[in-house]
């Protein structure tokens, strides 16, 4: 999904009302049985994530002992025995040449993979949210800097900042905080873009004004006033940011920049299996099938989210069209 | 709404036909391999009897870039720049051991060496033309020797410069006309060389494409490159993109009778250069079309690919496989602590697990376990040795005792170098096969990947060589003198400059016993000697050898006369048929 879509769908949602409360939102989001399923397995895979030793543990496993018995070595060193062997010890079968255990692997990966992402999105919010409020409530000469900075940081090439990026930085460095740092600090307009728009629009309302007169500080009121009512478009971007990330760090551990090893991360499984995609598929299909539906369930559950913070922008997007709505007030203001 | 179905259709149509298409070709190849079955033992391209004619295809993914005798780096002058460039004397076109002897090629012998081996004479057989039917004269051997000393004419291998007397200072024909006075032409059949030491393997060094005939009228300078004058079967009818593609058609004035080693069977060769090594092993193993009589020079299988093909019984009776003397091995510099102490060198050495190494490095047909630091073939002078016998998977118990009388008894925290590069030689797979042996013996290992020409630089730079790394070496000729002397010579330090004395050794013992060795010239003898010294260095645990690679290269299915020789460990194509 491309960021100036993005920006778009989740920037369109009209000023709304404050929140409704907490509960009205679970309601809603249960409503939703894709949102609901999605969000399981999101947290499923988090708490996998979470749990990875204790999991592995389970197994028996762990992700950085070779069995050098495990794989044919005369053979290239592929894995013994059917689907990549997997058996009541290897849930997922070994890893090629090395023979190292893929659950384990992949639950430990999952740490790599969601927590970066998780990182990096926090880290987008938080600088989009300083940049974007001090860009509305600023004087115009702020405005102007910040708006322009923003701009330029959403013409900034992601992969290829990145990729100088982590390259440069000496390997001393921990690689999941770099490539986080990475990315939060090079993908942020999008979210700086809806804060400021939303802030600027929610800015000219009468509770706003009402506090401005009442001689409350401009902090007093981006935090008191403002904060709460641009929670939902910002969670809302932040949930589909959120695959987006998990999707980036891959991308850079298949370029060679990103995790090292041997600490495993999806991105970086996918680079070592490429080679092995026809003599040892399942070692390519594991990591592959997983990132698809850690990805698939984060967007679903992206969608779910905005629906229930603002159903009616939702059914706006999904059934009608703007000229309709439109319409509609029109008749209403002219009755 | 119709429009998408439509296109889905056209494309499932598409498909359909390149299907029938692939299916069509390979039932076109069916009975051209049964005939092979019906003629030869067996259906691989190595049966039947070899005939002239055809054109072979060299699928390369490195291209014959400066394609000029004197910048070429060669080892025993190269496989393709060998059909077109004729040296003084060759390498023995034989499968295996026999393969790795230096044989005459433009001369009658391999030299006569007089005082104390620092002078050689070579007398050039008769009838040798090049491919204008000009004779071949001693002086245009000196000519091309003398170019690869001009600037612009780099790339060659360092010897004859350190060899040859006044050949430091020497700055090339077109800069000084008076030519190099160390290289004797008494008569048009006759070169005599002047070396400033004792030089035994000189024979060796005369098979590099430096000694390649150039006549002087016919040189462009840089531009040589283009149109090289052959000496050789076959002679440059295209050449584009500076040698990614080439084509070779024959030199009739070539003759066979002053030429023992090529065979030059296909009467036209194709090198096409700049392919992704996936693209070449899957267009070998498919072998459809121009692919069937196709090999490659520089692309060996990796592990998955092994993998597939030892699954496949037709597709490995078309592996050729060969050894090059190589290794690959940890280099310690003892100027860094904790290196500096011979206890914790030896302790690693006992930790090593060479199993998941080779693994690592593609498994036991693509690699083999080393203890020694010269390769294991008798060329060398292989003497078997294992000073820190570390099995098959290490030997932690040793290792962890070594740990404790160096004064580590709670284990040790190291940095390992290594590159980044994903060659499965001194790449990440084979530091973190090693960072999970060592941790076994209490040592805790950080992994440090650099970038290719950092990776280069910083470990053949004598101020900022790290303590502990991935290295290899391989050999200029398959002897242990290119081998040891500029890893363990002391004289051959360089402070600033690429320096290869990694463990910086200058042990006046070693430094006398590779000065003795070689005055000789009796290259068995050498052999012998060089096997000793290697062994009696190994006892100071600068390196931990760890393997020495196999090469696995698929050849189209009409290939024949496969010959694989100790001392390139490809594929010849002088001597491959595809008729």
């Amino acid at each position: 999904m491309s960021e100036a879509l993005l920006v778009q769908e989740a920037g369109a949602a009209p000023v709304a009302a404050p929140a409704s409360g907490a509960r009205q939102f679970w309601l809603r989001l249960r409503a939703q049985r894709a949102a609901a399923v999605a969000a399981a397995v999101v947290l499923l895979l988090l708490l996998a994530a979470l749990a990875a030793p204790l999991l592995a543990a389970l197994a028996g496993q762990d992700p950085d002992t070779y069995h050098p018995d495990l794989v044919d070595s005369a053979a290239g060193g592929v894995p013994i025995g059917s689907f990549g062997g997997i058996s009541a010890d290897h849930w997922f079968g070994v890893e090629p040449q090395t023979g190292r255990d893929l659950f384990a692997r992949v639950v430990y990966g999952a740490r790599v993979s969601l927590g970066v992402a998780v990182a990096a999105t926090v880290l987008q919010v938080a600088i989009g949210l300083v940049v974007g409020l001090a860009a509305a409530l600023g004087n115009r000469w702020i405005d102007q800097v910040l708006s322009r900075i923003t701009d330029i940081n959403v013409a900034l090439p992601l992969m290829v900042i990145a990729l100088a990026l982590l390259a440069i930085v000496p390997p001393s460095f921990p690689r999941p905080v770099l490539i986080a740092l990475v990315i939060g600090g090079i993908n942020w307009a999008g979210t700086s873009k809806i804060v400021r728009a939303q802030a600027l629009a929610l800015k000219s309302l009468d509770f706003v004004s009402a506090a401005r007169l009442a001689g409350r500080g401009r902090w007093s009121i981006a935090r008191r006033e403002l904060l709460p009512s641009l929670a939902a478009p910002v969670i809302t971007y932040a949930a589909l940011l959120f695959p987006v990330n998990i999707t980036v760090e891959a991308a850079l551990s298949f370029l060679g920049v990103g995790i090292k090893p041997p600490t495993p991360s999806w991105g970086q499984m996918l680079t070592e299996a490429d080679t092995w995609y026809q003599s040892a598929p399942t070692y390519l299909l594991i990591p592959a099938g997983l990132l698809f539906v850690t990805v698939l369930s984060l967007t679903v559950l992206g969608e779910g989210v905005r629906t229930a913070l603002d159903p009616r922008a939702a059914s706006r997007l999904r059934i009608g069209t703007g000229r309709e709505e439109r319409g509609e007030r029109t008749k209403e203001r002219a009755s | 709404m119709s429009q998408p179905s439509v296109i889905s259709r056209r494309v499932a149509t598409a498909a359909a036909v390149s299907l029938a298409l692939v299916a069509g070709l390979a039932a076109c190849a069916g009975p051209k391999s049964s005939d092979d079955a019906d003629g030869g033992s067996g259906g691989s391209g190595t049966s039947g009897k070899p005939q002239k004619g055809g054109t072979l295809t060299v699928l390369n993914s490195n291209p014959q870039e400066d394609f000029d005798p004197a910048r070429l780096y060669t080892s025993g002058g190269g496989n393709v720049p060998s059909l077109v460039f004729r040296t003084l004397t060759t390498r023995n076109r034989e499968n295996g051991a026999a393969g790795a002897e230096v044989v005459p090629d433009l001369a009658t012998d391999l030299g006569t060496p007089s005082k104390n081996a620092t002078v050689w004479t070579y007398t050039l057989k008769d009838g040798l033309k090049y491919e204008d039917g000009t004779a071949i004269t001693s002086a245009d051997i000196k000519y091309g020797i003398e170019r690869s000393f001009a600037a612009e004419l780099s790339g060659g291998a360092p010897y004859l410069r350190d060899w040859l007397i006044g050949g430091a200072d020497y700055q090339g024909p077109y800069k000084d006309k008076k030519g190099l006075a160390s290289i004797e032409v008494p008569d048009d059949k006759t070169i005599v060389f002047h070396l400033n030491k004792p030089e035994g393997e000189f024979p060796f060094l005369a098979t590099q494409t430096q000694t390649t005939p150039v006549p002087k009228a016919k040189d462009t300078g840089t531009k040589y490159e283009e149109h090289p004058v052959s000496s050789g079967p076959y002679k440059v009818v295209t050449n584009e993109n500076d040698g990614e593609r080439l084509v070779l058609e024959r030199n009739e004035h070539w003759s066979a009778e002053t030429d023992e080693e090529r065979k030059a069977y296909p009467d036209k060769i194709d090198v096409r250069s700049g392919l992704d090594s996936a693209v070449i092993n899957q267009r070998l193993s498919a072998s459809q079309g121009v692919d069937a009589a196709a090999v490659t020079t520089d692309t060996n299988l990796g592990p998955a690919e092994l993998a597939k093909v030892s699954g496949d019984k037709k597709l490995a009776a078309r592996v050729g496989t060969g050894h090059f003397g190589y290794t690959n091995y940890i280099a310690f510099n003892p100027k860094v602590k904790p290196f500096d102490n011979p206890k914790v060198r030896q302790a690693i050495s006992y930790a090593v697990d060479r199993s998941s190494v080779i693994n690592a490095a593609g498994g036991s047909s693509l690699a083999e376990p080393a203890t020694t630091y010269l390769p294991n073939q008798k060329s060398f002078g292989y003497t078997p040795y294992d000073h820190f016998p570390a099995g098959g998977t290490g030997n932690a118990s040793k290792a962890k005792e070594l740990l404790k009388e160096a004064g580590y008894p709670k284990g040790l925290k190291v940095t390992l170098t290594h590159s980044n590069d994903k060659d499965f030689e001194t790449s990440p797979e084979i530091a973190t096969a090693l960072q999970a042996a060592l941790k076994k013996a209490g040592i805790t290992v950080e992994l440090k990947g650099l970038e290719s020409n950092d990776y280069s630089d910083t470990i053949h730079s004598a101020s900022k060589e790290p303590g502990f790394f991935l290295a290899h070496w391989g050999a200029d000729w398959p002897s242990g003198g290119p081998f040891l002397a500029p890893i363990f010579d002391g004289r051959q330090i360089v402070k600033d400059g690429a320096n290869f004395n990694t463990g910086f050794l200058n042990d006046a013992s070693v430094n006398k016993e590779i000065d003795e060795i070689n005055k000789l010239t009796d290259l068995d003898a050498a052999a012998t000697r060089w096997g000793a010294l290697d062994k009696k260095i190994g006892e100071q645990a600068l390196t931990v050898p760890l393997f020495h690679p196999v090469y696995k290269r698929l050849f189209g299915q009409d290939v024949k006369n496969v010959v694989i020789s100790d001392w390139t460990g490809v594929l010849d194509i002088s001597q491959a048929a595809v008729k």
